[in-house]
């Protein structure tokens, strides 16, 4: 199966882009207005940060064909990390964020480094217990700095003196981080960075052969896709004001996982539609939460027997064929019949 | 492996136990006696799984995440049977003996694992590669089998560990001077039981070969007139069932548990790593390479750093020597 080569992502569609933005500044407000609460909005700022996260996992994923099983290693160390720095070396919060996910993403790099050189089952191996080290290192952590088992409280976001204690409020901030982070990816992965990443995942060798240097493209999409994933850790850290050693357990890298396949990867919509659909369907099965685990299982199977593409590969693939346009899509049958 | 050298080896393994056995017996403190024996019982358990990874990466080129989870399901299913038939056959005294049902459990229990995983391939695994999906994502589709088993085995079994009635008639037994589980030393019997019927298996009947040609070089074993569906198949099947045997020998050591194989599963990974990835005699013996380390460890260092041992061995062979004990390539990239 061949992925599909990703578009050019939204920038020739910037009537949608604005459309979008403005929905999405207009979304809290009409949330809290329908539910009375603020839950909802809180729901949201949970989904822009998974965003971030499952864009970074993309990078790494989607589009240089790495598989990771230890995301949630780098989720925990942003949002540990920026905790860590706020609380204990007084760092100001934005700041902190940045530095622990360069930090976080220097880490990646060395874990990369030699990964590289593994097939993707044994480099999905090293991630693996990478994964459980860190998890390790945090549950059992010198003097007990993260809190262990309890969890690690930090500090709000205090933006130019206006703290961002409600979720309400640290929507926007999390909006245009995520917005700077998906433009980001745009760039990236149209450049001459993301032409190499891609020609890695089709065939490893033919990339070597046509001058591609291998493996500091894989370290470099590891570590971009690391720096993603730890910053929206730190976003995590900072909105809730706490962060639990469960963000690093292989579950929640599993989580991730879930969500980019099923919505569909390489691309830059089809980590937003997983997010998005993932997170309402886990709100809307909170009565079952013991079927969790259970469900993201049932959802990455189908996902990999039926659609292929994703739930934004298949959106796109109806969309075609009722604007009766054969090729440029992600299926495989309509592939065949061209 | 030529004979000559098979004998040799042998040989060596031998030369080194018993002096391994006079020294254990004569000057070792009773501490390292204990943890040694817990060492090479466990390392069984995870020589069993780590077994069962090297044949699915030799017949099918993939990484299978669903042996511990099959683990896990053999150890419940054993306890289910176990306690069947106690009731049926037992008196249900206390400090009867039970190993003939046991032995019946085990068999049994094994049956259905090698049923399931032949299921598994051919249901799921052989599927997906003739639609040629990227072999990425079969090893994705493992996992969301193995997480559908966990948890559908919590949903069925409850979150609790449950104990398992005792097998033998005696609590203790006495090796090298240690007071011991006679469980323990059944767990060793049996798996060493498995792993040289396996290396007869595979070596000296036409069936094995047959697999081991397929393993090699499905077209070419094809062409020879040998069904590579049905020997790959047979591959999963049998991998399920030494998973299986695992967790019905971890039972009445361990307690049965939903997490069990998922952990031993992944650490299992490690033994396989060591041994060297796609070699049966590597995956034992990086197996008790492994149980001996994770024991002393926890014994004489921390139970903390005793998590993480298998994992830094695990990223330290990754690095640093890939291709395991025995020098089994196929793990690097360009």
């Amino acid at each position: 199966m061949r992925l599909p080569i990703p578009e050019r992502g939204g920038r020739g569609n910037a009537v949608a882009v604005m459309a979008a933005l403005a929905a999405a500044l207009l979304l809290p407000a009409a949330l809290t207005f329908f539910f009375g609460n603020d839950y909802p909005v809180f729901i949201c700022c949970f989904i822009l940060i998974y965003i971030v996260a499952v864009s970074g996992l993309d990078i790494v994923f989607g589009y240089s064909g790495q598989i990771s099983l230890g995301h949630a290693a780098f989720y925990a160390m942003g949002a540990y990390g920026s905790g860590l720095l706020v609380n204990f070396l007084d760092f100001p919060i934005i700041p902190a964020m940045l530095a622990a996910s360069i930090l976080a993403a220097a880490i990646g790099a060395l874990l990369a480094w030699p990964a590289s050189k593994l097939v993707f089952h044994f480099l999905s191996l090293s991630t693996i217990a990478f994964g459980e080290i860190v998890y390790q290192i945090i549950t059992h952590s010198p003097g007990k700095i993260t809190g262990d088992f309890i969890g690690l409280r930090s500090e709000f976001v205090n933006l130019f003196g206006y703290l961002l204690d409600r979720p309400g409020k640290f929507y926007y901030l999390a909006l245009a981080l995520t917005a700077l982070f998906l433009l980001a990816k745009t760039y990236i992965v149209d450049s001459k960075v993301g032409r190499a990443f891609l020609a890695i995942r089709e065939n490893t060798h033919a990339a070597d052969g046509m001058g591609i240097n291998v493996r500091k493209y894989k370290i470099v999409a590891f570590t971009i896709s690391a720096f993603y994933t730890s910053f929206a850790g730190a976003m995590y850290m900072h909105m809730v004001g706490y962060a639990s050693p469960d963000t690093a357990l292989q579950k929640q890298s599993v989580l991730f996982l879930t969500m980019l396949l099923f919505g569909g990867t390489g691309t830059l919509l089809g980590p937003i539609f997983g997010v998005v659909t993932v997170m309402l369907l886990v709100e809307a099965l909170r009565d079952f939460q013991d079927y969790q685990v259970f469900i993201y299982g049932i959802l990455m199977l189908i996902v990999i027997v039926a659609l292929p593409g994703g739930l934004y590969g298949a959106c796109k693939d109806v969309f075609h064929r009722l604007a009766d346009k054969p090729g440029a899509m992600g299926g495989e049958e309509t592939g065949d019949a061209a | 492996m030529t004979r000559k050298k098979t004998l040799l080896m042998a040989a060596l393994a031998a030369a080194a136990l018993i002096v391994i056995y006079l020294f254990l017996v004569n000057h070792a403190p009773i501490k390292l006696r204990r943890l040694a024996l817990t060492g090479v019982m466990l390392g069984c358990i995870y020589g069993l799984i780590a077994l069962g990874y090297s044949l699915i990466y030799k017949a099918s080129g993939l990484m299978s995440f669903v042996q511990g989870d099959i683990m896990t399901i053999g150890a419940f299913l054993g306890l289910t049977f176990f306690t069947f038939f106690r009731g049926l056959f037992g008196t249900g005294e206390e400090g009867e003996s039970n190993v003939g049902t046991f032995i019946l459990s085990v068999l049994l229990t094994t049956a259905f694992a090698f049923l399931f995983g032949i299921l598994l391939e051919k249901g799921t695994i052989r599927k997906l590669l003739n639609k040629n999906v990227m072999a990425i994502y079969v090893v994705l589709a493992t996992i969301a089998i193995s997480y559908i088993i966990q948890n559908g085995a919590q949903i069925i079994w409850g979150g609790i560990p449950l104990p398992v009635p005792s097998v033998f008639t005696v609590l203790f037994v006495q090796v090298i001077g240690v007071r011991i589980q006679p469980e323990m030393v059944l767990c060793v019997i049996l798996s060493a039981g498995c792993m040289i019927m396996l290396h007869f298996f595979m070596t000296r009947t036409r069936m094995g070969t047959s697999l081991r040609a397929a393993a090699m070089d499905a077209k070419a074993a094809e062409a020879c007139g040998i069904d590579v569906s049905l020997s790959t198949g047979l591959t999963w099947g049998m991998a399920a069932g030494l998973a299986a045997i695992a967790g019905i020998l971890v039972g009445p050591i361990y307690g049965v548990y939903t997490m069990l194989g998922a952990n031993i599963g992944r650490k299992g990974f490690s033994a396989a790593v060591i041994g060297g990835y796609g070699n049966m005699y590597g995956a034992m013996l990086g197996g008790i390479i492994l149980g001996l380390a994770e024991t002393f460890v926890a014994g004489y260092a921390s139970s903390t750093l005793k998590n993480l041992i298998a994992y830094i061995l695990l990223i330290a062979f990754l690095f640093i020597k890939p291709t395991g004990i025995f020098n089994e390539r196929a793990i690097q990239d360009v």
